[in-house]
């Protein structure tokens, strides 16, 4: 086990382009550190230096102490999963997870004694002698994953392992990564594009964008306390919906609605206080809007619905609300949007709202984000 | 008429028409073969007959006791082997790295192989012919070796090319996580996964060296003649001698049709290579 520690860690090819801007933080060891973002976002990038399979423009390596910058990556000790297995397919399963101990020189009685120990924990002894090209996704999923534990390395790289599953099989196996992570108490980064995956396997989430760093946190402060409006958004399923508004006092203009401000929130963001026409952006959760005529609210806005998606357990109502709408800066998420910019609510199955009313949707005025337009950060 | 009545005559004209296709290419072999067993009388029997009245051995005889056939044959083997051997070990690790390391350098480099196959033989005949003559090396099997070398390398180049393609980089880079140098993941991954791109190369750059006549021919006189050129060589004073020509072309046509067969599985194989995700 081992403690990762990236220090102003930069990644230039030969065209210049440059992928990875100062990266810095630190893994503790045991810790279970999930680094997400848009595609080329950096992330896998990030992963493969630590690997050793990207060389290190610039910046400082440690694993357990010791600088790797320049070693190989049979000798950092560490274990990768990769996003196709990359399982070997003249091997047997058995033969695969023995590959790396094998090649460490290990003695035949103890591979075997490791390889069955493997085997058990991910339930493959029955598919020991079969070749990966005979298994199902999910059982070559856990063959990668039992030629990584099988070697008790001092780290686990993960780099999407769950992306080639069907959805239902990428929930389970989800949960059986993070419980198999905490009963072996290795170090594991785990590159993810999925903010759920990220969200519900880290102790803490490194949120890339454009091969910088935006925020290391818990999924909880993520959530809560995201830095900019690009955290902000990309944290959260659907995404936070932005808005240029006008803070006046206490009020606070969206549009053609007007509402007032609680004081709980000017008192966890002072720099509010004072507001004399203040242009900023104000960000809503799905989740803090809902249907006035349900849940009356003091904070209450007019919006034209667009569209409801029933799902049961909830109603996604996609809102027009006539105040500037802001990009959060996701380019996955620009390609989906369409001609007509509209802010997701999440309701109560219980709402009678139909496609083409004119709704009430109550605010949860004292959970709403606001952030700097210019600087695009969070204002506390 | 029924649709199933429609596909059973569908599937029977495809059929039809495949051995129609394999006849008009086995015709000209199965004529060979049965001027081969002919006796030497009914070999230039006019009108010619397609079958042999009867059955006779004396034209096998002829070229496999009392010809040079048996060494030219040898010398064939010898060439073809060491051609193949030296083609994969020179093709085997540039085809990779040209496919896995894609930089400018080696796109250039794979374009050049491809222009090289493009040369007629004929117009690297001569320097090849001086440069041999400088180092000794005219009528040598060596030489011949070197000669055959260089034609077949781009040819094995281009078609291990082809078969890297299809494996994915993931694999050569486990295997440096799991503990292997980068040649230790090409030998103990790499080649045992391309086993199938490997035999085809093999198999096509022993056809080419086997079947070469214009190099052999020009570079060799005595020693080191292999079998095409002894083939050729058939001439009697009533002119060739079809009988043994015919029977040397048989039994140099075997080795190559066994060594089809034998590798007949990893042919298939390997053409369908990277066909279908696994």
């Amino acid at each position: 086990m081992a403690e990762i520690s990236l220090n102003k860690i930069n990644k230039i090819y030969g065209d210049n382009f440059h992928a990875i801007h100062d990266l810095t933080f630190d893994i503790k060891d045991g810790e279970f550190m999930v680094f997400v973002g848009p595609s080329g976002c950096g992330k896998s990038t990030a992963l493969r230096m630590i690997a050793g399979l990207e060389s290190i423009s610039s910046g400082e390596l440690r694993i357990g102490g010791r600088i790797v910058n320049d070693v190989d990556p049979k000798d950092r000790d560490i274990a990768m999963v990769f996003q196709s297995y990359a399982l070997y397919p003249h091997k047997t399963v058995r033969e695969n997870i023995a590959f790396p101990l094998l090649m460490a020189g290990l003695d035949k009685a103890e591979i075997a004694a490791r390889v069955e120990a493997a085997a058990r924990t991910l339930e493959l002894t029955p598919h020991l002698d079969r070749k990966p090209a005979h298994l199902s996704g999910g059982q070559r999923q856990r063959v990668a994953m039992g030629r990584a534990i099988v070697r008790q390395p001092a780290a686990f790289l993960m780099d999407e392992p769950l992306s080639n599953l069907d959805a239902k099989l990428r929930v389970q196996m989800r949960a059986e990564i993070a419980s198999l992570q905490r009963n072996l108490k290795v170090t594991t980064i785990y590159v993810t594009h999925d903010q759920v995956e990220a969200m519900t396997m880290g102790d803490r989430v490194a949120v890339l964008k454009g091969g910088v760093l935006q925020q290391v946190d818990t999924p909880q402060n993520l959530y809560s306390r995201p830095v900019n409006m690009f955290v902000a958004a990309f944290i959260g399923s659907p995404s936070m919906n932005l808005y240029e508004a006008t803070l006046d006092g206490t009020e606070l203009k969206l549009g053609s609605n007007t509402f007032n401000i609680p004081a709980s929130v000017f008192a966890q963001r002072p720099s509010l206080n004072g507001a004399i026409r203040r242009h900023l952006v104000v960000g809503i959760r799905p989740e803090h809007m809902n249907d006035a005529t349900l849940h009356p609210a003091s904070a209450e806005i007019k919006a034209h619905v667009k569209l409801v998606e029933a799902l049961g357990s909830e109603a996604m109502v996609h809102l027009v609300i006539d105040a500037p709408w802001i990009d959060a800066g996701d380019p996955d998420a620009a390609s989906d949007i369409g001609h007509e910019r509209t802010a997701v609510a999440r309701f109560s199955p219980k709402s009678s709202v139909r496609a083409d009313d004119n709704a009430r949707v109550a605010i949860a005025a004292e959970e709403l984000h606001f952030f700097d337009p210019q600087t695009r950060k969070s204002l506390w | 008429m029924t649709d199933v009545n429609q596909r059973d005559i569908g599937k029977a004209m495809i059929n039809a028409a495949a051995l129609v296709l394999v006849l008009s290419y086995a015709l000209p072999y199965v004529y060979l073969l049965m001027t081969s067993l002919k006796p030497a009388a009914d070999v230039q029997q006019i009108p010619p007959h397609f079958f042999p009245e009867s059955i006779s051995f004396e034209n096998f005889r002829e070229v496999l006791v009392n010809s040079t056939l048996p060494h030219a044959f040898a010398n064939s083997l010898i060439v073809a082997v060491l051609t193949t051997i030296l083609s994969l070990i020179l093709a085997l690790p540039a085809a990779y790295v040209a496919t896995q390391y894609r930089r400018k350098l080696t796109v250039v480099f794979l374009l050049f192989a491809l222009v090289t196959r493009m040369v007629p033989a004929v117009s690297l005949g001569v320097p090849l012919f001086q440069l041999l003559k400088s180092l000794g090396l005219l009528d040598t099997v060596p030489g011949l070796v070197l000669a055959h070398t260089s034609t077949a390398v781009p040819l094995a180049l281009l078609l291990l090319a082809a078969f890297f393609e299809g494996i994915p980089r993931d694999l050569e880079e486990a295997a440096r996580m799991d503990g292997c140098t980068r040649f230790q993941a090409f030998r103990k991954i790499i080649l045992p996964v391309m086993k199938s791109g490997i035999a085809i190369t093999a198999l096509f750059s022993f056809i080419a060296s086997w079947n070469e006549f214009l190099y052999a021919l020009l570079l060799t006189s005595e020693n080191s003649k292999t079998a095409p050129i002894v083939i050729a060589e058939y001439n009697s004073v009533f002119g060739l001698a079809w009988g043994p020509m015919t029977a040397a072309a048989v039994v140099y046509s075997l080795p190559v049709i066994a060594i089809t067969l034998a590798l007949q599985k990893q042919i298939i194989g390997g053409l369908t290579f990277g066909a279908v995700k696994g």
